[in-house]
């Protein structure tokens, strides 16, 4: 049996869930120019709305999903309210950031791991057997192709946003300097409320589609937010289109680096080729 | 009382890890958050020839001391490259690869299971084995990295330190070479966290992965933000308040799993509001 179509299969779809957080990460990183570490858990969060909703309460699914966008988005909002903005109003350096976000980080999976207990949990209603399509070989779930679509869908409409709407163009002014958005009469604040709602909630969408993937646990969320910093990093920080680039180049290492090592090291695997990039080519692909 | 000997003793060896990273992040200004992985090496290095060679702990305690120099140099090399942010975050990197290679390389480090049946030290025929006994040696290691930590950020070796935190580039046009001074602060500061994982390991007597993750890091970084950066002082007593404070949580009666859990939320809640209310902790010098 051969087995590289499903290798290629298998890291097309790791690279659209990264793809997923890093475009948020981005996003976010492009506005405000600190590592929000604290993001990595708001995809837990949205993994254990929809779970909440959907199999405790047994809402329809996308009522249920949309709930839980609804309340990464707010989560985000109200993290950048109370922490990260009156930080930033100090002029407070980015380690200082980096540091209260990983306050966050660790705050979220704790408070999720004590209402939900730390154990591994599934999102699907009936674990039946899933659809399967079979493409030259490789497996692909009906899961993984809703992954693969939307992951796509929300690239494209983010890039329209950014640049056909008003907002997206306030977006960018903010993140070429802040001082002039301000001069000219952008009102930051509420245009940096609405970069963490969206990226908060693309985070929580990217946590749910893992739920209903493979399943949650509360520390999900660091593994994922290190894997979209790494694409990130890898595409060239800050550049939107980079980081699908990036997502795409580690979901293909990491599938075929376990092809040849063995799965355990994913993680390293991972890390290493963050830091191959960060010594010989630290600007990633993309230079911003 | 053999209750308090044991927090003491705790306190001791998170002591001798807050004052060693103190000195890498609080005197010369570098956000490493890969401590835990110093601590593990100096730990597995202490258990593998105690169990498996039946040598002296205190030769094990010097031989951990040489492989750690001898292995951060190597990462410190490649980490000076980086600065700010992405020292941070390569930094993160290496304490990942490291808990992936303890958690992995199983001829060597056992996996999972972790090592058991580790020896409390020796010496000329007398037996550490008491907890007074083990208290008393703690408390003189304690005593001499703090002397040594007191020495260098006294020394002018140590001003160098300061001023590179507070201006890299002004102390280089003084003709002063910064990637060696970091370096050196780098390797100094590993060696000693392996001397507490050394005392750890024969402590506990049994050693697993587990302990030495991104989380641990993230708690000595607490510690000593907590008590106070670029001062030996609060170290020590940043490492008594986070090892005391959740023993009360201990008496409020959570069942054992949603303590732990509260421990870490305690942590993160803890991290944000020192970022928002105190950056230089309670008896700091210096602000992230």
């Amino acid at each position: 049996m051969d087995i590289i179509p499903q290798l290629i299969v298998n890291s097309i779809i790791a690279g659209a869930i990264y793809t997923l957080i890093a475009l948020g990460f981005n996003l976010i990183y492009g506005t405000v120019k600190f590592f929000d570490l604290g993001y990595g858990a708001l995809a837990t969060v949205g993994g254990y709305s929809v779970f909440l909703f959907y199999k405790e309460l047994g809402f329809n699914l996308y009522l249920s999903v949309l709930i839980a966008l609804l309340i990464t988005g707010l989560i985000g909002v109200l993290l950048n309210w109370c922490i990260y903005e009156p930080l930033r109003r100090r002029k407070a350096s980015s380690m200082v950031l980096l540091v209260a976000s990983l306050g966050v980080l660790t705050m979220l999976q704790a408070i999720i791991a004590i209402l939900f207990t730390s154990q591994f949990q599934t999102l699907t209603r009936n674990s039946g057997v899933q659809r399967v399509f079979e493409i030259n070989g490789a497996v692909i779930t009906g899961t993984q192709t809703i992954i693969l679509v939307t992951g796509l869908l929300i690239m494209a409409g983010l890039a329209l946003l950014l640049h056909y709407t008003r907002f997206g163009k306030e977006i960018r002014a903010i993140s070429d300097d802040e001082e002039v958005a301000k001069i000219v009469g952008i009102n930051t604040s509420y245009v940096v409320s609405g970069v963490f709602f969206i990226g908060s909630a693309i985070a929580g969408f990217a946590g749910a589609l893992i739920g209903f993937d493979t399943g949650i646990e509360p520390t999900m969320g660091l593994s994922l937010l290190l894997k979209g910093v790494i694409a990130a990093i890898i595409g060239g920080v800050g550049n939107v289109y980079g980081g699908v680039l990036g997502a795409f180049l580690l979901g293909f290492v990491e599938n075929f680096g376990i092809w040849q090592i063995s799965g355990e090291w994913k993680d390293a695997i991972a890390f290493a080729l963050l830091l191959i990039f960060l010594l010989f080519r630290p600007q990633g692909i993309f230079k911003r | 009382m053999e209750y308090l000997i044991h927090l003491a003793i705790l306190i001791g060896i998170y002591g001798i890890l807050g004052l060693s990273l103190n000195l890498v992040v609080g005197y010369t200004g570098l956000l490493s958050i890969t401590h835990a992985a110093f601590y593990g090496l100096g730990a597995y290095v202490t258990a593998i020839l105690l169990t498996s060679f039946g040598a002296n702990f205190f030769v094990a305690l010097v031989a951990g001391m040489i492989i750690t120099a001898l292995v951060s140099l190597i990462i410190g090399a490649t980490l000076s490259r980086f600065r700010g942010d992405y020292y941070a975050l390569g930094s993160f990197g290496f304490n990942v690869i490291f808990y992936s290679i303890f958690l992995n390389w199983q001829e060597l480090t056992r996996g999972p299971l972790g090592i058991p049946g580790i020896a409390r030290p020796s010496l000329f025929g007398y037996s550490f084995s008491s907890s007074t006994s083990f208290l008393l040696l703690t408390l003189a290691l304690l005593a001499l990295v703090y002397a040594c930590a007191h020495f260098i950020s006294s020394s002018s070796f140590g001003r160098v330190l300061k001023a590179i935190r507070e201006d890299e580039g002004a102390i280089q046009v003084f003709g002063y070479h910064s990637a060696y001074y970091k370096l050196t602060i780098f390797v100094i500061g590993a060696m000693m966290a392996s001397v507490a994982g050394a005392l750890f390991a024969s402590y506990i007597t049994f050693i697993d992965p587990s302990t030495f993750t991104l989380n641990e890091s993230i708690f000595i970084l607490a510690i000593i933000i907590l008590g106070g950066l670029a001062n030996n002082k609060g170290a020590v007593l940043g490492a008594a308040c986070l090892i005391l404070l959740p023993e009360l949580l201990r008496f409020v009666g959570f069942p054992s799993d949603v303590a732990a859990q509260m421990r870490q939320l305690v942590y993160g809640l803890l991290l944000i509001i020192l970022m928002l209310y105190r950056p230089q902790g309670l008896i700091g010098e210096y602000k992230l």
